[in-house]
């Protein structure tokens, strides 16, 4: 049985509703507990109009544009329909009216009340009453007899009770009802029902059956029931035509029955099993809308598919109408033809009694009514009715025709032809998604927000006395608050730190207008404004940094610098759904086709602008959930894509692996209730935040009171997070997917904050460390091992110091190979010289995972390059403090850098004794993983964390815009990359330098030429290195040895110098020293100030690290100490 | 104590802000503040808030239970209860006048609010007048009231110990023999 249940939806509070058709059926009117009488053009109308009654509603009826509804004062009264007014009141009960109903010509109100009474009114003249007692209990419903005679009305007293109207005399009462002693604790309304037309039969709900009585005789006809019903039947109602009698019980089960056959022809039960209060054929009888006690209205359409047999002979009556109107499809001829068909029938029935002459005008009105209802479906649908009229042509099958009404034909002929078309069964095709604007609210709605986004809030008002908009920044700083008058009717925004840009749709006399409000302007004009082409509409709009774009119906997105200059157009292979834009990317979001079953068939594509224009993703499908829609489309502040759809999943861009999607977040988990939802309104990556406003109840917020903003956090939908293991596998991959930003951020030359990209960093090695050590206590040796694999070569040495320790050889000597193939990964990196980071697209292809640890790995080469050299300063140190007679180990001391093969490990060093802990790898005998080395650098990296941390608020106070999540392009862009290569390249080339003069010096076995003759790590005037008391010596003799020995080599001549240096006596060489000391001063006092100025983490840390070993080693601190700080300058 | 010392007290309860301006984490004795987004709500002290407020550099919402139906709720309770029932928040009456004084503009229904909880003080004060009042018609040695705030306290004890101490003075001289001396005050 192919009669459509439409989706329930939400029509008024809680409590009794009723709902009738008006005469044309053109409207849906419903009534409910929230005294709202609503006036539905359909049922997808999401904005009724509605005409507040009173308190609370009790009962409507609805003819001749005159509403009749009952109220909680007691009063019947009158609005007029369409337009609402009031028109005055009918009568008045002691108590509330709980039914009222016309006659069938609209001339008489009955009205039954829980004052045991029943009135009749004359609406024309509401002084000429009939009321008709009797009932002892309050009356539950009323109907009239359409021929006029009688009125039944069934009462909670338990009696149905027909009446003669003009007498006001009780004609035949059945007490076949449960007495009951008020109307809400009946267990049924009880909604009485004559049949139309014929008046043949009184249908009375009895519990779970329906009775008839025939009309006259007062018999007890039949009974219909249904095996479904088991709950008492509440409402009863005629189809027009009077051959159908549809009812629904307090289970939530309409069942429609044919009266010839007494066959139940439709049965439907409520999607909620509500209780069903109130139900109403449409005039055409192809609906029926009913209502429920929640207050939700819903409607079954395309009825009578299967129409029994009695119904067919009338079809035949109904073919000639049907064939005017398919040739002459216009209202004019109907009208025509309607007052030919009333004038033609008036005067003929003129003879008939008063009774009947209400009926005659009935039908008179009822005919050009349907005939005009069914005139529309024809032109909504003419494919069906052309193929009605061939079907009904071909039908053989005329029987006699008992009926002359040509309307009734009209209206079992309407529906009919929906139901033969051939049934497509398959997959049925999801009605595309309309285009919206990522962070609004519907347009439909008088408040709401057309933006919500990370600078600020954009409300729009479209009520009655005012249309206008509002637009409040959140940071105060950025513009104070706007209000504009919206004479144009903007419906889309977006606002930036620079401007606001809105659109309207074009209407018949204006084009589709763009404006913008270009408040950073800094000339006098602030706004400028574009019309769209004819017939070109805006769909959507996004504003970047310096740029905005629209896109428009015609598939083109079209972009214009913030001043107003048109700049590239291009076309878009679907309708637009969203776009959204930040800094210089641009990500659209489009129909790549038509999705199947719920689904959407969405594509994606993201541009970038700037300097290396192109696109980064080229229409990608985007994956959503199952049978969802994107609800929100953007940028997290630090500019990852970013979307939400309606399943509440929030999902990313993972720069690196592919450009692929990860679901980070789902809002629904966090809802306590089904009908909660969050409303997504921004997104940060650095702290972890999921800016959301909670909607109880909705998906979206109201607009008052101001709602406020939640945070939510992020998790990755890893396996059994409830583990311990599966936390932290968790946590470990969000850091890395929630620091992918860094890189992308120093890729395209924005500031980078170093502090929380070395912090996240930490924290990943830190979580890798924890798993390896949760991996090991598991004995899981091979999960350790490729723990290892994700660690960086000084958490490796870590991981084999705990390996070694818990006693397990065989994965500390993997890991060993590990740290090896790590170490010697740095050095061909480092040789290879500093590759850029340079075009995604082409890596993404390749090998662009890899880039990604390549940049991670570089910045902590560097970190290790620092920890190294620190600790090169520290060993030197240490060396110079055994002053020793054995020149020979220090040089021998390796760098894991310098890369000379088998050369460390042939003694023990002196640094060994100092370090105090025996190296588990001494055994191994590979050159490269340095044994020295290996120990200070894993007490540098702990050492590493604690400092930073401490400073961490330190340079946040002092930096403040750190915080802030707005880009900041380095002033010359490139500098930025430069001086980070120019630092690695000199870092580089300082320690390879090093290693050479280390090298030299031990060749000359002079100890002490070491340090000093080492070139400073940049050739830079301002960095000098300060020198040391020989250097100075040798400046001032150099020209007595060059006289000496005219033929001597540099090298040579430091030779002889450092000889006769040692000759020296010990005060004089102390003296040198002293004066040395002197000057390296100087240079310190110049460094820290210059440092101040610089200001940044790093520096204080190394800074702090400085002071420490002044602390520590305060006779040998000057020389290293201001190597350091050489170098930290550079680090800026 | 001086009802504005109860105010200064209850100045240090914290509400939630939404401030309009970016600034880092505040370090401050009493611990640490912030940071501040733009838009996005954060808890602070309501002597912070009300100075913010002032300056127009944030937007107060309002405590949960400063609501017009939770409040409804709170002194028909307080109404039908013989004894005290838990106060909304300690500082419900000190926060009410401070917020709705300074704040209103960002509270729905302040005038409802204010009328509510003038009333839920007004039930409670005449409770704990009641109670002093049988306290002293059966003198008796001790009472114990629960759920009583500072503030209600304040108002009361000023007058409740004097006149204790005066009706003591007066019994004490009413015992005869016992008029030794100059008694001392309590």
């Amino acid at each position: 049985m192919p009669c459509e249940r439409k989706p329930m939806r939400y029509g008024h509070s809680e409590g009794h509703t009723e709902v009738c058709f008006d005469d044309t059926g053109k409207f849906i009117v419903t009534c409910g507990h929230d005294g709202d009488v609503r006036i539905w053009e359909n049922l997808d109308d999401d904005d009724p109009r509605f005409i507040t009654v009173g308190e609370k509603a009790y009962s409507l009826a609805l003819k001749n544009g005159k509403l009749v509804t009952a109220n909680s004062s007691n009063a019947v009264q009158i609005h007029t329909f369409p337009d609402g007014e009031p028109d005055g009141i009918l009568t008045r009960f002691t108590t509330n009216a709980t039914h009222v109903t016309f006659n069938t010509s609209g001339s008489k109100v009955a009205a039954g009340s829980s004052d045991f009474l029943v009135k009749v009114v004359e609406v024309s003249d509401s002084s000429q009453q009939k009321t008709l007692r009797g009932h002892e209990a309050p009356v539950l419903s009323v109907t009239f007899d359409p021929k006029g005679d009688f009125l039944a009305s069934a009462s909670c007293d338990g009696s149905v009770v027909v009446w003669n109207i003009e007498e006001q005399a009780q004609v035949i009462s059945w007490p076949v009802l449960q007495k009951t002693n008020d109307v809400s604790n009946a267990k049924s309304l009880c909604r009485l029902a004559w049949q139309p037309r014929t008046a043949k039969f009184l249908a009375v709900p009895v519990e779970t059956k329906v009775h008839l009585y025939e009309r006259e005789s007062w018999n007890h006809v039949t009974t219909l029931s249904d095996d479904l019903l088991n709950q008492p039947i509440n409402v009863a109602a005629w189809s027009p035509c009077g051959n159908f009698l549809a009812a629904a019980s307090v289970g939530g089960f309409i069942i429609v029955w044919d009266i010839e056959s007494k066959l139940c022809v439709e049965r439907q039960k409520h999607e909620k099993g509500f209780t069903v209060c109130g139900l109403a054929w449409h005039p055409s009888g192809s609906q029926i809308a009913y209502t429920d006690t929640e207050g939700c209205l819903g409607l079954l359409e395309g009825f009578r598919a299967s129409v029994p047999t009695t119904n067919t002979p009338k079809v035949p009556a109904g073919k000639p109408e049907r064939g005017y109107e398919d040739l002459f499809d216009d209202e004019d001829d109907d009208q025509v033809m309607d007052e030919g068909c009333s004038d033609a029938n008036s005067p003929a029935k003129k003879a008939a009694s008063g009774v009947q002459a209400d009926e005659e005008d009935d039908d008179d009105f009822v005919i050009p009514a349907t005939g005009r209802v069914k005139n529309r479906g024809a032109i909504l649908d003419d494919e069906n009715s052309l193929d009605s009229g061939s079907l009904k042509f071909g039908r053989p099958k005329f029987g006699d025709d008992n009926d002359d009404d040509a309307d009734s034909a009209v209206m079992t002929a309407g529906p009919l032809p929906a139901t033969l078309r051939p049934v497509y069964e398959g997959p049925q095709p999801t009605p595309p998604q309309k285009a919206f604007q990522p962070g609004s609210t519907p347009v439909h709605l008088t408040h709401r927000f057309m933006m919500w986004n990370s600078v600020g809030t954009v409300r729009g008002y479209n009520d009655e006395q005012d249309n206008a908009i509002d637009v409040e920044f959140h940071d105060t700083a950025v513009h104070h608050a706007m209000h504009l008058t919206n004479s144009l009717g903007h419906t889309m925004t977006d606002v930036s730190q620079e401007a606001v840009l809105l659109a309207c749709a074009s209407t018949n006399e204006l084009a589709s207008k763009i404006h913008c409000l270009h408040f950073s302007s800094w000339d006098t004009n602030k706004e400028w404004m574009v019309d769209l082409p004819q017939g070109e509409d805006a769909r959507a709009l996004c504003l970047g940094q310096g740029w905005a774009a629209v896109a428009t119906s015609t598939l083109i997105v079209r972009l214009f610098t913030i001043g107003g200059v048109q700049r590239e157009i291009f076309s878009l292979p679907g309708a637009v759904v969203c776009m959204a834009g930040h800094g210089e990317q641009l990500l659209i979001v489009y129909h790549r086709g038509t999705g199947f079953d719920g689904e959407q068939a969405l594509g994606v594509q993201l541009l970038q602008f700037g300097r290396k224009r192109r696109q980064i993703i080229n229409g990608e499908p985007l994956p959503i959930s199952q049978k969802s829609y994107l609800c929100w489309l953007g940028f997290t502040a630090e500019g990852t894509p970013c979307y939400v759809d309606s399943e509440g999943v929030v999902r990313m861009l993972n720069r690196s692996l592919g450009f692929t999607w990860t679901p980070v977040c789902n809002t629904r988990d966090t809802c306590k209730s089904k009908s909660d939802h969050y409303w997504v309104v921004g997104v940060h990556e650095n702290p972890q935040q999921l800016r959301c406003i909670p909607c109880k109840g909705s998906r979206y917020p109201p607009t008052l009171p101001r709602p406020a903003v939640a945070i939510l956090p992020f998790k990755l939908p890893l396996c059994q997070t409830t583990t311990e293991k599966g936390q932290m596998e968790e946590q470990f991959w969000r850091s890395v997917l929630f620091h992918n930003h860094y890189s992308f951020l120093s890729s395209s030359g924005y500031e980078v904050d170093e502090v929380g990209q070395s912090q996240s960093q930490k924290e990943q090695q830190e979580l890798l460390m924890k798993m390896f050590a949760l991996s090991c206590k598991l004995e899981r040796e091979f999960r350790c091992v490729e723990l290892a694999e994700l660690m960086t070569q000084n958490v490796v040495t870590l991981a084999i110091r705990y390996a070694s320790k818990s006693r397990r050889m065989a994965l500390a000597q993997r890991l060993s190979e590990i740290a090896l193939e790590k170490a010697s990964q740095i050095q061909e990196e480092e040789q290879e010289d500093v590759t850029e980071y340079s075009d995604i697209r082409q890596t993404s292809s390749g090998r662009s995972s890899y880039d990604q640890t390549d940049v991670r790995e570089k910045h902590h080469r560097r970190q290790t390059l620092e920890d190294e050299r620190s600790q090169e300063l520290e060993e030197e140190e240490g060396e110079r403090e055994i002053e020793s007679e054995d020149g020979v180990e220090a040089p021998k001391r390796l760098n894991p850098f310098a890369k000379v093969p088998g050369s460390s490990l042939e003694q023990a060093t002196p640094l060994s004794s100092k370090v105090g802990r025996p190296n588990p790898f001494k055994v191994l005998g590979s050159g490269k993983s340095s044994p020295v080395s290996c120990h200070p650098r894993v007490k540098n990296i702990l050492d590493h964390m604690t400092p930073s941390r401490k400073l961490a608020p330190l340079s946040a106070s002092a930096g403040k815009s750190n915080r802030s999540p707005v880009l900041k392009p380095l002033p010359p862009r490139a500098k930025g990359k430069a001086q980070s290569t120019l630092l690695e390249i000199t870092g580089a080339k300082a320690v390879v330098k090093k290693t050479q003069e280390i090298l030299e010096a031990r060749d000359d076995q002079q100890k002490k030429a070491d340090a000093p003759t080492a070139p400073s790590p940049a050739d830079n005037a301002e960095t000098v290195r300060p020198k040391t008391g020989f250097q100075l010596w040798l400046e001032e003799n150099r020209k007595n040895i060059t006289a000496d020995h005219p033929d001597l080599e540099e090298t040579d001549i430091i030779k002889e110098a450092m000889g006769l240096f040692r000759n020296l006596s010990a005060d004089e060489r102390l003296a040198w020293t002293e004066r040395a000391k002197g000057l390296t001063g100087d240079v310190k006092d110049l460094k820290k100030r210059k440092r101040t100025e610089a200001g940044g983490g790093i520096e204080n840390e190394i800074g702090q690290l400085e002071a420490n070993e002044n602390d520590a080693k305060k006779k040998k601190a000057m020389d290293p100490s201001s190597k350091l700080s050489a170098f930290a300058f550079h680090k800026d | 104590m001086d009802p504005s010392e109860v105010e200064f007290l209850a100045e240090k309860e914290l509400v939630k802000i939404i401030p309009n301006f970016n600034l880092d984490k505040l370090y401050l004795i009493g611990g640490d503040l912030g940071p501040f987004n733009p838009g996005l709500p954060l808890y602070v002290p309501v002597w912070l808030a009300l100075n913010l407020k002032q300056r127009q550099k944030c937007r107060v919402v309002p405590p949960d239970w400063m609501d017009v139906e939770k409040l409804e709720e709170m002194r028909e309770l307080e109404r039908n209860a013989a004894t005290f029932t838990p106060a909304p928040c300690p500082y419900y009456m000190e926060l009410t006048k401070l917020l709705l004084n300074h704040a209103s503009d960002n509270i729905p229904k302040a005038d409802e609010i204010r009328t509510l909880v003038k009333d839920i003080w007004d039930t409670r004060i005449a409770k704990l007048r009641l109670s002093a009042d049988s306290f002293i018609t059966q003198q008796e040695a001790h009472a114990k009231l629960d759920n009583l705030t500072l503030m209600e306290i304040n108002t009361i004890r000023g007058f409740l110990l004097e006149s204790l101490n005066c009706m003591y003075k007066l019994r004490s001289n009413l015992q005869p023999g016992s008029s030794k001396g100059p008694l001392a005050d309590y």
